[in-house]
C-alpha cells in the first residue's frame, strides 16, 4: 500500500509542478489580498487608542497584523478549492477508471491526492506569512510579531496550518470524488467557501462581530486555525486567550478527523464497483 | 481455485440492468479457455462493455456470476485486478505524464518486483515502439501511439487474462494493424487469455479464435467464425430481380441444390453449398420464368450473413469500418503474422 499511495502522489506532484501557471496565478489571490485589501482596512484603525485596539483584534498589535494571521488561514483553505476539480476532471478524462481498475484501494488513491494536494495550501499559507512579515521592512504595514514564538509555539503554528489544510482538502476530495461535473462542483464549493470564511474569524476584529456571529465563529476551523496563529505571534496565554494553543488545535483536529472520515467514506463509494 | 481454471473465463447467467428497467445485459453464459482470444461482437449498445465491466470488477452484476482466473470477480475483487489487465474503449493516457512516468505508475500499482521495474518498463516502451518518445508527455503522442501505452499500461504486470473492449475504436488502418500485432505478438509469447469486444466484423473474424455474438444483451450465437459461417449453410447467391418483375420466390426454392430462399429489400439470398456452379441454373431459370435480372452476386458467408442470420437484421455498416479500410487492416495483419488466420 505504501508503494501504491507513493506511486500515485508522485503522479500528482509531477502534475502539479508542471502547471506552473496555476502554482502562479494562486500566488496572486494572496498577493492581492496582503497588499491592497490588508493595507486599505488598516488605516481604519489609525488613531484608534491602544487599549480600544487591542480589544478589536484581540491583542494583535495592529489590524494589519490580525487580517496578515487570518489570511494564513484563508489561503490555506482557498489553495484546497482545485484539488476536488481534479478528481472530477481526472474522472471525465477515464484517469480514475484507469486507476481503479488496478489492485490500488480507495483509500490509497484518497490518501495520494490528500498527500500531494496539501502541500501547495501549506506552501502558500507560509508565503502569506513571510510575505505579510517582510513588508512591513518595506515601508508598508507588515505582520509584527510580539509575542516570543519558542519551538513549540512554532510547531503549534506549522500543526494548525497543516490540519486545516488536510481538513478543508479532505471535504473538497470528498465533494470531487461525489459530483460528476465540474459545474455542479464549483457551485457546492461556492456554497461552502464563502460561508465558512464569513462566518470564521479570519478577517472580522473579535471584538466588532456581534455576539450570535462570535458564537458561530468560535467553532468554525478557520477561526480555531487562525487563533492558533494569532496566540502564539501576539498575545500568548493571556487575557485575550484564556485557552491554550493545543485547546484551539483539538478542535480543529476533529473537524479533521470528521473530514477525512468523510472523504475516506465517499471515494470509497465512487471507486467500488458501480451498481 | 483448480488448474484447469487458470487463465480462464466464465459467465453464468450474468446480467445487468440499469436503474431497474434498462436490461443492458440478459443473462449471458460462455466460457473462455486459457490461451484462448475471444470475441464479443455486436453493435453499439449491445451489452460488450457492460459484460467487460462486470468480468473485470468495474462493475456489479444485477444478477449471476463471473469468474475470472477461477475466482468469483464479486467476492474477490481485489485479487481478480491484479491477475487481469484492460485497456478500455476510451483513451485512458494520462496527459501529464510520459510515457515512461506511466508505465512507471503501472508497475508500481500492479507491484511489479522493484528490481524488474527498470527492465520491464524499457521493455515495453521498445516493444511497442515508443521507445524514442518515452520521455515526451503523452499528450504529445498520436492516437495509435496512447493505444499502445495503453495497452503496455495493461500488460506491465504480465497478466494472464487481457481484457481489450473495443481496443482500435478511432485509430486509422494502420494505426489497427499495429495495435493488433502487438496483441497477437503478446499472446503467442506469454499464452495470454485475450477476452476482446469489437464492432468491427474484420477484426472478430480475423483475429479472434471463438467469437460469441451479441446483440440486446443476449448471445445470439457463439462459435469459431468458421463454424458459424458453416452454419449459414454454405454460399449465398443474391439474386436482384428487374424492378417490377414477378415475385421469384417460390420459383427459386424449387431449383436444385438450394436449400433456403429469404427476400430481403427487393433481392432474394439463396442458400446453396457452391453457389459458383448455381449461377448459371439460376440465370437459366429465371429466363424460363421471364423474370429479368439486375444483379446475381455469389458471396462466401462472412460474419455480415452470420449477424443477419442469428440477431434477424444486419449489422449496420456504420457501425463498422469501410470495406476499403477492412481490407488495407486484414491484409497488413495477415503480412505481419505471416499469413496466421
Amino acid at each position: 500500500m505504501i508503494r501504491e499511495l507513493g506511486a500515485l502522489t508522485r503522479r500528482e506532484l509531477l502534475r502539479l509542478g508542471r502547471n506552473p501557471q496555476a502554482i502562479i496565478t494562486s500566488l496572486l489571490l494572496p498577493l492581492l489580498y496582503v497588499l491592497l485589501f490588508g493595507q486599505g482596512f488598516n488605516g481604519f484603525t489609525k488613531g484608534v487608542p491602544p487599549n480600544e485596539l487591542a480589544l478589536l483584534v484581540n491583542g494583535s498589535p495592529t489590524y494589519f497584523s490580525y487580517f496578515a494571521a487570518g489570511m494564513v488561514g484563508f489561503v490555506a483553505v482557498t489553495a484546497t478549492l482545485f484539488i476536488g476539480a481534479n478528481v472530477i476532471f481526472d474522472k471525465l478524462f477515464g484517469i480514475l477508471k484507469r486507476v481503479s481498475s488496478t489492485p490500488a484501494t480507495s483509500f490509497t488513491i484518497f490518501g495520494s491526492r490528500l498527500l500531494a494536494g496539501v502541500i501547495q495550501p501549506i506552501g502558500l499559507a507560509f508565503f502569506v506569512l513571510g510575505l505579510a512579515i517582510g513588508i512591513g521592512h518595506l515601508g508598508l504595514s507588515g505582520l509584527t510579531v510580539t509575542a516570543a514564538v519558542g519551538v513549540v509555539g512554532a510547531g503549534e503554528i506549522v500543526l494548525a496550518i497543516v490540519i486545516l489544510s488536510v481538513m478543508f482538502a479532505s471535504l473538497f476530495l470528498a465533494i470531487g470524488f461525489s459530483i460528476e461535473q465540474p459545474q455542479s462542483y464549483f457551485a457546492v464549493v461556492n456554497a461552502i467557501n464563502l460561508p465558512v470564511l464569513l462566518t470564521s474569524a479570519a478577517l472580522y476584529p473579535w471584538g466588532g462581530m456581534p455576539h450570535w456571529l462570535q458564537t458561530i465563529a468560535a467553532y468554525n476551523p478557520v477561526t480555531l486555525a487562525v487563533e492558533v496563529i494569532r496566540l502564539n505571534l501576539f498575545a500568548g496565554a493571556g487575557p485575550f486567550y484564556p485557552y491554550a494553543a493545543w485547546y484551539y488545535l483539538l478542535g480543529l483536529l476533529a473537524w479533521a478527523a470528521a473530514m477525512i472520515l468523510l472523504a475516506t467514506v465517499l471515494a470509497g463509494r465512487a471507486l467500488a464497483p458501480k451498481r | 481455485m483448480q488448474d484447469g481454471d487458470r487463465g480462464s473465463i466464465r459467465a453464468e447467467h450474468l446480467s445487468k440492468t440499469y436503474n431497474g428497467s434498462v436490461h443492458a445485459v440478459k443473462s449471458v453464459d460462455f466460457e473462455v479457455r486459457p490461451g484462448e482470444v475471444y470475441g464479443f461482437l455486436g453493435p453499439n449498445g449491445a451489452g460488450k462493455t457492460t459484460t467487460v465491466g462486470m468480468l473485470t470488477a468495474g462493475l456489479q452484476a444485477t444478477s449471476g456470476s463471473a469468474f475470472v482466473d477461477g475466482l468469483n470477480v464479486a467476492r474477490e475483487p481485489e485479487s481478480v485486478k491484479r491477475r487481469i489487465g484492460v485497456v478500455f474503449q476510451e483513451s485512458t493516457a494520462d496527459n501529464d505524464l510520459t510515457g515512461r512516468e506511466t508505465l512507471e505508475l503501472a508497475a508500481a500499482l500492479y507491484s511489479v518486483p522493484r528490481a524488474e521495474v527498470r527492465r520491464r518498463v524499457e521493455f515495453l516502451l521498445e516493444q511497442m515502439q515508443i521507445g524514442d518518445a518515452a520521455d515526451r508527455l503523452a499528450k504529445t503522442y498520436s492516437g495509435g501511439m496512447r493505444r499502445r501505452l495503453e495497452l503496455a499500461f495493461g500488460i506491465v504486470h504480465s497478466p494472464r487474462i487481457l481484457f481489450l473492449d473495443e481496443p482500435t475504436l478511432g485509430l486509422d488502418p494502420q494505426g489497427r494493424a499495429g495495435f493488433w500485432r502487438y496483441v497477437l505478438q503478446l499472446r503467442k509469447e506469454h499464452g495470454m487469455t485475450i477476452f476482446v469486444t469489437t464492432h468491427y466484423l474484420e477484426e472478430a473474424d480475423g483475429m479472434c479464435e471463438r467469437i460469441a455474438i451479441i446483440d440486446h444483451g443476449t448471445i445470439a450465437a457463439s462459435g469459431t467464425p468458421s463454424e458459424l459461417k458453416d452454419r449459414l449453410g454454405g454460399d449465398i447467391v443474391t439474386v436482384r430481380p428487374v424492378a417490377g418483375a414477378a415475385p421469384a420466390q417460390e420459383m427459386l426454392t424449387h431449383i436444385a441444390g438450394v436449400s433456403a430462399v429469404t427476400e430481403q429489400d427487393g433481392a432474394y439470398r439463396l442458400k446453396c453449398a457452391n453457389g459458383e456452379t448455381l449461377v448459371p441454373e439460376v440465370v437459366a431459370a429465371c429466363v424460363r420464368a421471364g423474370i429479368g435480372l439486375q444483379a446475381v452476386s455469389v458471396k462466401r458467408p462472412s460474419l455480415d450473413e452470420v449477424f443477419l442470420e442469428f440477431t434477424g437484421r444486419e449489422f449496420r455498416e456504420d457501425e463498422g469500418m469501410s470495406a476499403t479500410d477492412r481490407a488495407v487492416l486484414l491484409g497488413r495483419v495477415r503480412n505481419q503474422m505471416g499469413g496466421r488466420r
